[in-house]
């Protein structure tokens, strides 16, 4: 491990180099451009590819190619441009392919405040695609972390072929913090699963137990193929019944079925307490900040923060807000997690903190938002 | 006449995935007459060769030319409306030993997904792009498409398209793409002669293949008969060694100029990045 | 089925066939003519039934948008 003075948007741009990511494609975008711009001098130094295209929408779909002919890719963007991607997202979905795409969130709707931080993004990143699908979405909430998650997206997505979401917003972007940088050999760093069969018996949809198909990619005399529409074991397209319900279930399922090792969060001030903020992303920063003040003042606060936001756990919500007398989500934005833990709850201990800041939350407001309930 | 039972197979057999055959495309539909003659392009550099099977990649959009796809027996992408080209470059970037040809319609390529087009000929990105123009959206059944003749019925445009058609061959020569050529179903060994060619040279290189819809096209000209469309078509057909692009429009009063309008051997893309081809 | 005169041999897969007619048009010593029988999809494919005309040129093979037909030499 080396130690490493770095933004969150360069610690997300070394997490990817990392896990052997070989293929950025973007669009300039703030607050997402230096992951690009920093990969672009970096990538081609070890082998790789940095392209700025003509759009998000051609960016996506050249990392869905790239990653098709056997390299590790991704592609960053922000709320606007993830907006353009998502139809590519669900052909990410629906063809198993293993992507990375970076959203660091920004204000909007619509151009909104570019260079404002928000946590407006969370129904779009896990819902925004047409179609029915289940895709991992990791929200970090530092810079060391941004790296981690970064890292771990990519084993996510390699193992189980499928996009992977990490959800970063602009007061992480442009945070600077020492990171822990890991050497080769330092961190697990999990590739697609390859098949064993030979080109003639090979099927390109037809999963192993796990639910997951082995994947040959371009240029291996597998004929693979890669289809958008709905498809049976060999990717030929269909147009029953069964054949959508056995491919939609399973790459829905295969996400699910992972949700004990998907599912990540951690609590804090978690061993007493009457009182439990739910918070993810730089907000969670602030409403640790918060629970501190409250306990300080003899309110037993505590915090549990999620770094996954899909899929999500809500037996584990559950335990921990069956402990609370209320509970309150924290969130910079009109209030989008708090339906998922109104559903893990009790409806009427969970109460809305929809902060709605430019900047990052002060702790004073959120620690007023609280007292208001008391 | 002696009748016998089949012995052999069809020569271009081994390229096609036969068990998706018969195809989709309707009687007398050209998209089948362009497919074979790529394939006795392809298999031409194959047996020469000068091109690996195993690395041709058929990378396609949505619409009826996007269905090329499901039938080559190669490595094959049918990926979304107007996002082939986008596709294909991140493909060709990340492994360039690889042959990555998109094929799509006229819609699929200069309509929804006309951005990438020009942007994949102004970095000269090392793809073919065969671009089939049969006049009219078929798959979604008869709308007004880029090149729909203007003033003719289509579904969308009742009262006559009110728009002139889209050169798209002129649009791509204006950029910087190494080699730009219109052919025809109609005259199915230039296909092969451009294919052949272009698939041995470097650079961004497209194709427009002219092409017969009697389903659709053929229904609002009034000429439902394939063989009909397919010889009047034939007819309007000139065929010229190095034509300028200023003869290029496609005009069906005049006639549609087809032959090899741009060739050069500019450095592609991956020349300039420091990945040249192989 | 396929017929053969003694230089040419003509090869109709005649479940590829749809009845477009263009091999009939296009060929230009007449071989083929409209049949009469249909095949497992309803369409009536084309007879060789001048095969002995065959020049061996292909345009039938070429223009043929269905994979459907194919001319060989006749070893002898």
């Amino acid at each position: 491990m080396r130690k490493s003075f770095i933004s969150g948007n360069i610690a997300i741009a070394e997490g990817a180099i990392t896990a052997g990511m070989r293929f950025f494609a973007g669009y300039p975008i703030t607050p997402a451009s230096d992951i690009m711009e920093y990969l672009a001098e970096r990538l081609p130094e070890i082998g790789g590819v940095v392209t700025q295209f003509e759009d998000e929408i051609a960016s996506i779909n050249a990392v869905v190619g790239a990653s098709w002919a056997g390299v590790k890719s991704m592609t960053a963007t922000s709320g606007p441009g993830f907006s353009l991607m998502l139809e590519a997202l669900g052909l990410a979905v629906i063809t198993e392919t293993p992507l990375v795409v970076v959203d660091v969130m920004r204000a909007g709707p619509s151009t909104g405040v570019p260079t404002k931080t928000s946590q407006s993004d969370v129904m779009q990143v896990r819902y925004g695609a047409h179609g029915d699908y289940v895709i991992p979405v990791f929200a970090p909430w530092s810079a060391q972390e941004a790296y981690d998650l970064t890292i771990k997206a990519f084993n996510v997505a390699e193992s189980l072929r499928t996009p992977v979401i990490l959800l970063s917003d602009a007061v992480i972007a442009h945070l600077w913090e020492s990171v822990l940088l890991a050497e080769p050999g330092e961190v697990e760093v999990i590739n697609r699963k390859k098949p064993s069969s030979p080109p003639d018996e090979y099927l390109p949809y037809k999963p192993d137990n796990d639910l997951v198909p082995p994947m040959a990619t371009f240029g291996e005399g597998y004929n693979v193929i890669v289809e958008s529409l709905i498809h049976d074991e060999r990717g030929f397209y269909r147009q029953d019944r069964e054949a959508y319900r056995n491919l939609v279930k399973r790459i829905v399922n295969k996400v699910l079925s992972r949700v004990d090792s998907l599912f990540e969060v951690e609590a804090y001030y978690g061993d007493d307490y009457k009182y439990l903020l739910v918070s993810f992303g730089s907000t969670a920063r602030s409403a640790l900040a918060a629970a501190r003040i409250l306990r300080k003042s003899g309110i037993k606060a505590s915090l549990l923060r999620l770094k996954t936001l899909s899929p999500l756990k809500l037996e584990t919500l559950r335990k921990y807000c069956d402990e609370a007398e209320k509970i309150f989500v924290v969130e910079n934005n009109m209030g989008k997690l708090v339906h998922d833990v109104e559903r893990a709850a009790e409806n009427d201990k969970v109460i809305s903190l929809p902060l709605l800041d430019l900047e990052i939350p002060e702790p004073k407001d959120i620690v007023e938002g609280v007292r208001k309930w008391l | 006449m002696v009748v016998s039972t089949l012995e052999s197979s069809h020569p271009l057999d081994k390229y096609l995935r036969t068990a998706r055959l018969p195809h989709i495309w309707c009687p007398g539909c050209g998209l089948g007459i362009a497919l074979g003659s790529i394939m006795r392009a392809i298999d031409k550099r194959i047996k020469e060769g000068t091109l690996k099977k195993e690395n041709l990649v058929f990378v396609t959009g949505i619409g009826c030319s996007a269905r090329t796809s499901f039938y080559v027996n190669f490595d094959a992408a049918h990926t979304l409306h107007g996002r082939a080209i986008a596709f294909a470059t991140g493909a060709k970037l990340a492994k360039p030993e690889l042959e990555v040809i998109v094929i799509g319609g006229d819609g699929d390529i200069a309509g929804i997904g006309g951005n990438h087009l020009l942007h994949a000929a102004k970095r000269n990105m090392d793809l073919i792009v065969l671009m089939i123009t049969n006049f009219v959206y078929a798959m979604t059944g008869g709308q007004v498409a880029p090149t729909t003749p203007l003033g003719l019925y289509t579904t969308t445009t009742p009262h006559g398209n009110p728009e002139p058609p889209l050169n798209v061959v002129k649009v791509v020569s204006s950029l910087n793409a190494n080699y730009v050529a219109r052919a025809s179903v109609t005259h199915p060994a230039l296909v092969e002669q451009y294919v052949y060619k272009a698939l041995g040279m470097r650079g961004f290189r497209f194709i427009e293949i002219l092409s017969t819809c009697p389903e659709i096209f053929g229904r609002h000209i009034g000429m439902r008969d394939p063989f009909t469309l397919y010889s009047t078509l034939r007819s309007k057909v000139i065929v010229k060694q190095s034509p300028s692009i200023e003869e290029s429009d496609l005009d069906w009063g005049k006639g549609f100029v087809i032959g090899e309008y741009l060739v050069r051997d500019n450095p592609g893309y991956l020349d300039r990045i420091g990945r040249g081809l192989k | 089925m396929s017929a053969s005169s003694t230089k040419f041999r003509v090869n109709i897969i005649t479940n590829r066939c749809k009845e477009c007619g263009i091999c009939i048009g296009v060929c230009p010593t007449k071989v083929l003519v409209k049949g009469d029988k249909h095949n497992e999809h309803g369409f009536r494919y084309p007879l060789p039934v001048n095969i002995e005309r065959c020049i061996g040129c292909r345009l039938c093979e070429y223009n043929c948008p269905d994979f459907a037909i194919f001319v060989e030499v006749v070893k002898k």
